[in-house]
């Protein structure tokens, strides 16, 4: 009976009570839904790292990491594959050749990383196949060798024209873009650019400024059309030390969320780029790991680290602290929000409570006098203060849960900040997530809030002496 | 054995330094199954009395015995286990939770003291019925009269099977009527099932029909 007089009790002032619900139902809403966002970043981000930069577990020689030369290689990769290939947790392995180069265009240069990969044995490990945006991925058939390199690197080595089409035009309304922004750019039809600056030049004379702000890099890369199969001139150092050079066309454009990935990093072929250090088939730089689940990366590269404890086995937490540190904090960032709007809800139940007992004393000294004893009162206290942060805890999760269940589909498109979002490595679309942990947590700090909020009032009716009370008008 | 043997008391308070005697040497013995009406003017120390009774205050000096219980020596939560089980209230204002319904408030008292739920329900049943009210046990207090609120007050009172009822001007909120009809009820209650009754009260209705009238003037028993 006292949980059902405790519910009853809260019904007392409805609109008291509903307004305290409503609080924190939109409090918690807002909090969830910042977690969810905030979750839906970091394992965007955390994914992206690991399954297009870094793996699970990369091994290099040791020294290599100190000074990052092409003779630094690994000594023994084919004992290494040969234990990986065995390893059940172990689900893909890629040797890869990495070396700093030069990359020359017909237009421009830029220094980037070049990746000598085995295609099949890549796409067990990276997803950059999967991101290719315009040509092919990397492909070991053709007499001049492929490069595969990112949409940022083809901007900086200038292999991308900008051709306003009809048919470009008339896919802009099928993305959405407003109606006015379309016809102003009908202005611009059959013009063509070599330099973005240009393009966004001619966008800004048209458009006005918001909607330039809003609108121009979407434009412009709809706009865009890559230069692929120009000539891309490598220059690296080989393992004696002496420069080589070497032709190759570019056939494939990649882009991931993170553009500074994207500037940087080129993919050919190992046996090609091998051939042009000057290093033996068996002789890579890198031995990246997917493992089948995230959590196997630490005792895979501790196994490993065991056997083979003349190289260096690091898990993508060492490889990449910051990304380990968004993982392990991006849930404990969530629920910080979430417990600062809790404490400042807490005020709210406290009034509401502290107003109840007020209005009940006569009540309560009733209580009191026929033999209710202090730990009944404070517990019916409580539970009105506990079934109230439920009430709305309820609400306000139980909207998020559905909202975040149709934004988690859909995601949140952030795309007038797309260039910003990608030089962080995230995407501008996010898909907001929220774990059943994350709720018990959240439930658990609501409970907590109602019990904590309830002192103070509980305090004061325990304090009560059943004649005075009695006796209030 | 008599039911409540009050023995020298004294009660006085400190309001403002200054010290205020509400009563004094009172002796008083109440035996079972009597129909008592405790009387005087305002501030001739009635509520302070039928509080020492209750085991709601404490006396300055003197003993008070209820049953074979000195209940000026009980504290904390042995004395709410003593009142819960041993005083039935009847408070001026009915005192019901307007929440419950006039079933549930005979029941509150018995959960209190940890009756089943099954029991609890059959007993206030039979007080509501006892009391008039049977046909009622769902309706809110604010569905009753002043007079039907005060009959479950009693009904609740009966509900925790007291030594006594201690009724605090039971009838000054009710029309002439529903007094009358309040006080015939528990009148038919004592002759019945032998329930003690002591009203503090103003009311002339209440002294005309109380069995024993105990007379207070200034903190002093005149009568008894």
């Amino acid at each position: 009976m006292l949980i059902s007089l405790s519910w009853r009790n809260i019904w007392r002032n409805k609109t008291r009570s509903m307004i305290v619900v409503a609080a924190i139902a939109v409090g918690l809403f807002g909090g969830v839904m910042a977690v969810g966002i905030l979750n839906g970043w970091i394992n965007q981000r955390v994914h992206d790292s690991i399954y297009n930069e870094i793996a699970h577990v990369q091994i290099h020689n040791p020294e290599y990491l100190l000074n990052e030369e092409t003779n630094l290689y690994i000594n023994n990769t084919n004992e290494i594959l040969a234990v990986t290939d065995t390893m059940k947790d172990v689900k893909g392995v890629s040797a890869r050749i990495r070396l700093f180069c030069m990359a020359q265009s017909d237009r421009a240069t830029t220094g980037m990383v070049v990746m000598g990969i085995n295609p099949t044995d890549e796409e067990k490990v990276s997803q950059i196949y999967r991101k290719i945006i315009a040509g092919e991925y990397v492909d070991t058939t053709h007499q001049i060798p492929s490069i595969v390199i990112g949409s940022k690197a083809a901007e900086v080595l200038k292999l991308i024209n900008y051709r306003i089409t009809t048919e470009k035009i008339d896919s802009l309304l099928e993305q959405k873009l407003p109606e006015q922004i379309v016809d102003s750019v009908k202005l611009l039809i059959d013009k063509s650019y070599r330099k973005k600056s240009a393009l966004l030049k001619d966008i800004k004379s048209i458009l006005s400024k918001s909607d330039f702000q809003k609108y121009a890099d979407r434009l412009a890369s709809v706009f865009s059309e890559y230069r692929l199969n120009k000539s891309l001139v490598l220059t690296i150092q080989s393992s004696n030390g002496e420069l080589h050079y070497q032709l190759f066309k570019v056939r494939g454009i990649y882009q991931t969320s993170n553009s500074q990935f994207d500037a940087a990093n080129a993919f050919v072929d190992r046996s090609v780029l091998a051939k042009m250090a000057g290093l033996k088939p068996n002789q890579v730089h890198q031995v990246a790991i997917i493992c089948n689940d995230m959590d196997k990366a630490q005792s895979v590269s501790n196994e490993l680290a065991k056997l083979f404890p003349t190289v260096s086995v690091r898990s993508w937490k060492q490889t990449s602290p910051e990304i380990a540190l968004y993982a392990q904090f991006g849930d404990f960032m969530g629920l910080i929000y979430v417990v600062i709007i809790l404490f400042a809800l807490a005020f709210g139940i406290i009034n509401t409570m502290m107003m109840s007992v007020l209005e009940r004393i006569k009540e309560l000294g009733m209580l009191m006098a026929i033999g209710m004893n202090k730990v009944k009162v404070f517990i019916m206290i409580m539970l009105e203060s506990v079934m109230l942060s439920l009430t709305g805890g309820v609400v306000g999760m139980g909207l998020s849960a559905v909202i975040l269940a149709i934004l988690g589909h859909t995601g949140i498109d952030f795309s007038a900040w797309s260039e910003g979002f990608a030089a962080l490595g995230f995407s501008s679309v996010v898909y907001p997530s929220i774990g059943i942990i994350d709720y018990i947590e959240i439930t658990v700090l609501v409970v907590l809030t109602g019990i904590i909020s309830s002192l103070w009032p509980a305090r004061r009716a325990l304090k009560l002496n059943p004649i005075e009370a009695l006796r209030e008008e | 054995m008599a039911v409540i043997e009050v023995i020298n008391v004294e009660k006085t308070y400190n309001e403002s330094q200054i010290k205020v005697t509400a009563l004094k040497n009172i002796n008083l013995t109440i035996e079972a199954g009597e129909f008592t009406a405790i009387v005087g003017p305002s501030g001739s120390g009635k509520t302070t009395l039928l509080n020492l009774l209750g085991g709601l205050d404490k006396p300055t000096s003197g003993r008070i015995r209820v049953g074979d219980v000195w209940v000026d020596t009980l504290k904390g939560s042995k004395l709410i286990n003593f009142r819960l089980h041993h005083i039935g209230f009847v408070f001026q204002s009915y005192n019901l939770i307007p929440v419950l319904s006039a079933g549930e408030n005979v029941e509150l008292i018995m959960q209190l003291q940890g009756v089943p739920a099954a029991e609890r329900r059959k007993i206030a049943y039979s007080l509501l019925e006892k009391v008039g009210l049977a046909d009622r046990y769902k309706s809110k207090p604010s569905q009753l009269s002043g007079g039907q609120q005060q009959r479950v007050a009693v009904a609740r009172a009966l509900a925790s099977k007291p030594n006594f009822i201690l009724a605090d001007e039971p009838t000054a909120n009710l029309d002439g009527k529903s007094a009358e009809n309040l006080l015939q009820m528990m009148e038919q209650l004592n002759k019945d099932d032998g329930v003690t009754f002591i009203f503090s009260t103003h009311d002339q209705r209440v002294v005309n029909r109380a069995h024993r009238v105990v007379v207070l003037e200034d903190g002093v028993i005149k009568e008894s």
